[in-house]
């Protein structure tokens, strides 16, 4: 089975490059950067809501990463280590940002080229999930997402969230029945 | 109209595992962030690097100059080409001679790089993809002759203090 944490490559793989970042070759690190960009992003974008926090909470745990690569015990699972990162400081973004209003992704480049004018009912779908689930707690937020969106084991999710299995259950599980009952809501206004 | 829990989970899970596009740019952020924490730590061959990468399905460079230059020193031009089957660094440094700075891909993803050694002054500099393809730096400033050549860009390297 596919470990969902890592992307299949041909080469380099995640641990030659990060032992060629180790021994001072800090371009090296670019490649692990655009490796890891779009997919770590897109938790990033529907953790936080807000395109440009979710920008700078990606940036900034890149380059955390990379302050800290000498403490990435397993250079093979860096993609995983890298995530751990980039959910705790999703959180820290996500505390400030729940004082602002929240914004909303209405990018048609992040819809498959789907337009406004020509896919109406997609966009509708698009925005009606993103509000549903900006209306979640944080906490279930997050577990779904890593649930349901990054197909991560329970098992998995403790080691980055440092959350107790039964708990992300628990989390996962208000957040399905919280997510039917928003879209349901949204269908009746 | 009733929908199951697990019917409507898959939905909106499905509608956000679509991908989202992430602004190419925050590669060359996070590359330029680095490359100040890297130089302190790179020792007597110390790489001053102009780092660079923004990389969208075409091929896109940017590279940036470092102040406090030493003369002769090494600087690391990144390129993010992956489409690209060679790479070379072009310049006044080496008569516009491909075979002198051959741009190599060992990061994968498309990442080609090489260093070259200059000293204090301005030189213009391009890159020959593929062997017939100039390019020039987006991102740095353009060679004020490009106008009657192939797009070239320019960077100077400073003395001390500069």
């Amino acid at each position: 089975m596919t470990n969902p944490l890592s992307i299949e490559r041909v080469e380099p793989s995640d641990a030659e490059l990060v032992r060629r970042v180790r021994a001072g070759d800090s371009s090296a690190y670019g490649a692990l950067v655009s490796r890891y960009r779009d997919r770590l992003g897109r938790y990033a974008v529907h953790m936080i809501g807000d395109r440009e926090d979710a920008e700078e909470a990606l940036q900034d745990s890149f380059v955390r990463a990379y302050r800290s690569l000498q403490r990435c015990d397993d250079p093979a699972r860096f993609g995983a280590w890298l995530y751990g990162i980039l959910v705790n400081r999703c959180r820290t973004t996500g505390a400030r940002a729940a004082r602002r209003r929240r914004m909303f992704v209405h990018d048609a480049n992040a819809l498959n080229g789907a337009t406004h004018s020509d896919q109406p009912d997609r966009v509708e779908w698009a925005d009606t999930v993103q509000r549903a689930v900006a209306r979640l707690a944080p906490e279930y937020r997050e577990a779904f997402l890593l649930k349901h969106v990054e197909d991560l084991e329970y098992e998995e999710m403790a080691d980055l969230t440092g959350a107790g299995i039964s708990a992300l259950k628990m989390r996962v599980k208000r957040a399905r029945e919280q997510l039917q009952r928003f879209l349901t809501e949204a269908e009746h206004v | 109209m009733f929908e199951r829990e697990d019917d409507i989970v898959e939905r909106v899970a499905s509608e956000l595992r679509r991908p989202v596009a992430i602004d190419a740019a925050l590669d060359a952020r996070v590359m330029r962030e680095i490359a100040l924490d890297a130089a302190p730590t790179a020792g007597p061959r110390r790489i001053w690097p102009w780092l660079a990468a923004a990389a969208t399905l075409a091929a896109l460079l940017v590279a940036r100059p470092w102040s406090h230059v030493s003369p002769e020193s090494a600087f690391q031009f990144v390129l993010v080409a992956p489409q690209a089957s060679s790479v070379a660094l072009v310049g006044d440094f080496n008569d516009w001679d491909p075979a002198r700075a051959p741009m190599q891909t060992a990061h994968g993803a498309g990442v080609w790089a090489t260093v070259v050694h200059l000293a204090p002054g301005r030189y213009r500099y391009a890159f020959l993809v593929n062997g017939v393809e100039w390019r020039a730096d987006p991102a740095a400033p353009k060679s004020i002759d490009d106008e009657f050549g192939p797009p070239s860009s320019v960077v100077t390297v400073g003395g001390k203090g500069s």
